[in-house]
């Protein structure tokens, strides 16, 4: 079964439409790393299947059933954007809101239970509005974990977080996973979402461009082999000659090329050239470089 | 109404009155209620004020002798009425809060009904505003006591006006719930038109054209007039009717708003 099902999904808003007909599906269990650029209708989607603005057109099942369900409903939790915490209450109060709206039988242990699991044991007394954007992050994490939910909704929860932060965030997602909970979280901070997710979607233009797991995208991200020479100018020049695809990285300091068969033929071709590798390494693009990849080829570039 | 639906209500309720309780807001315009009329008595009816006062009975500070829906004086516009004006912008601010802050999202996403949001919004609105009436009429007293007016009135018309104004706090409460779930992405338009049906000027402007009229206690306005110094059990009932068939009407378009428009 899946924990997610989206069909033919549309959303106008007057003449302009945010989805057009997307299809989507989330197993459960998955971290699902939801990708595309601002204004592609990820919010949009998230917003819908967390039942706060009504689509258009098309079918939303979450574990099977309609989206609409109440028993469905009452198995999600959600950040969207920002907490929806009050500033002038305390972090425990805010979660006791929270615990009582969704009638838990065990407010206080509940509470407790989803503080420490964000590692926030010792801040349930601070006011909301005195916490830091990471805590706040993090409470919004807390309240959406309340009640044990199947699936989370995460929209850009890693935003504007230190490295600390993130590193918290992640361990405090995978620990989530691990527990049987699906998690949908958006994010342009790719690198990061690469740590974690087990599945992807990308979306562009309000449609889903391309759906994968994370063992389908280490084998679509090609290898390459990155150099250094003393001179990267002259060494890509008579590189070029040999091979189709040499590119600079974006830091101007390694020469990458895409279609060696091996780095010992690209050492050995540039030796007989009269051309000393300094440093050497084969690697692989990741999700960042994928993504920008897929969107340059569908603007046709 | 189900065991589960009572239940789930009765949640709602909670976490609004903790929210009223435990938040500044309240307490803010309940001082606000207090302080209006002890102003008012104060600044014009003290000795060697240079302005005339505005009253010479404190009862006049809470409501009209008769039912006028025209206002002729200033002191006719000034009693206890006020409260709802206030209390307007007071449920403007505790509904846009839910907004502002995002705790609608938390809320719709999981588990609420709209229905009950709409309700939980009325009841405690209106706790709060019939509480703002209770401390407008300690204001008033303590000020009346202070200057030195005089405190001769028909008791039992008294009580029968000031249960009248109670129960009206209902009728208001979900007027302005109301404007604040269609206005709801518009905080200021909120606010305005909560003074704006809150002064009741429409009514005022319907009376200016057609007279005094027992067809005007129809409308909250109206019925909040009626509630004055003359008033008898037949007023109360008349408040009491107001305020519920109006409280029904509105609650049942706001949930219907809520249920057929995008939440946040």
């Amino acid at each position: 079964m899946n924990a997610i099902e989206i069909s033919n999904l549309t959303k106008n808003y007057g003449e302009k439409q945010a989805l057009a007909g997307l299809q989507m599906t989330v197993p459960v269990g998955a971290i699902y790393g939801f990708i595309g650029e601002n204004g592609c209708g990820k919010s949009t989607t998230e917003k819908i299947i967390c039942g706060l603005i009504h689509p258009t057109s098309g079918s939303i099942k979450l574990f099977g059933k309609d989206y609409t369900d109440a028993a469905v409903r009452s198995s999600i939790g959600v950040l969207i954007e920002s907490p929806g915490c009050f500033p002038a209450l305390t972090v425990w109060n805010n979660l006791m809101i929270q615990a009582t709206n969704l009638s838990l039988p065990n407010k206080a242990d509940a509470v407790r239970e989803v503080l420490t699991l964000v590692r926030m044991e010792g801040a349930a007394g601070n006011k909301y509005k005195n916490c830091s954007l990471g805590m706040k992050q993090r409470v919004g994490i807390a309240m959406a974990l309340l009640g044990q939910p199947k699936l989370l909704v995460l929209d850009e929860p890693i935003n504007g977080l230190d490295a600390d932060g993130m590193r918290i965030m992640r361990e405090i997602l995978v620990d989530v996973a691990r527990k049987g909970t699906t998690v949908l979280i958006s994010s342009h901070i790719l690198g990061e979402l690469e740590k974690v997710a087990t599945h992807y979607g990308i979306m562009r233009h309000g449609k889903m461009v391309v759906e994968m797991t994370a063992d389908e995208l280490e084998r679509s991200c090609p290898t390459f082999v990155a150099l250094q020479t003393k001179d990267l100018a002259t060494t890509k020049t008579v590189l070029e000659k040999q091979y189709k695809q040499v590119l600079t990285d974006e830091q101007q300091e390694f020469l990458r090329v895409y279609d060696a068969e091996s780095a010992e033929s690209v050492v050995k071709y540039l030796y007989a050239q009269g051309i000393i590798v300094t440093a050497l390494k084969t690697d692989k693009i990741g999700l960042e470089e994928y993504y920008i990849n897929l969107m340059a080829r569908k603007e046709g570039k | 109404m189900g065991n589960k639906s009572f239940q789930r209500l009765k949640g709602m309720l909670a976490v609004d009155f903790y929210r009223l309780l435990h938040t500044p807001l309240w307490y803010i315009f309940l001082a606000i209620a207090a302080i209006i009329p002890a102003m008012i008595i104060g600044t014009t009816g003290m000795e060697g004020s240079q302005t005339a006062p505005l009253f010479t009975n404190v009862w006049e500070a809470i409501a009209v002798a008769n039912p006028l829906y025209v206002i002729e004086t200033i002191g006719q516009y000034a009693n206890m009425n006020m409260v709802f004006i206030f209390g307007g912008i007071m449920v403007s601010i505790f509904i846009g809060h839910d907004y502002k802050s995002g705790y609608v999202k938390q809320l719709f996403t999981t588990h609420a009904k709209k229905q009950d949001y709409v309700m939980s919004k009325t009841i405690t609105c209106a706790f709060a505003m019939a509480t703002m009436c209770l401390t407008y009429l300690l204001g008033t007293v303590l000020a009346g006591l202070l200057v030195g007016l005089s405190f001769s009135v028909n008791f039992g018309s008294l009580v029968c006006a000031l249960l009248g104004k109670l129960l009206m706090s209902f009728g208001w409460a979900s007027l302005y719930v109301l404007i604040n779930i269609i206005f709801r992405k518009h905080f200021w338009i909120s606010i305005m038109l909560s003074f704006f049906f809150g002064t009741g000027i429409l009514i005022i402007g319907v009376a200016g054209l057609v007279g005094n009229s027992a067809v005007l206690n129809l409308f909250l306005y109206g019925s909040s007039v009626y509630a004055c110094l003359s008033s008898n059990l037949l007023s109360v009932v008349v408040c009491g009717l107001c305020s519920a068939v109006w409280t029904v009407i509105y609650n049942l378009v706001g949930t219907y708003i809520l249920n057929k428009s995008d939440v946040y």
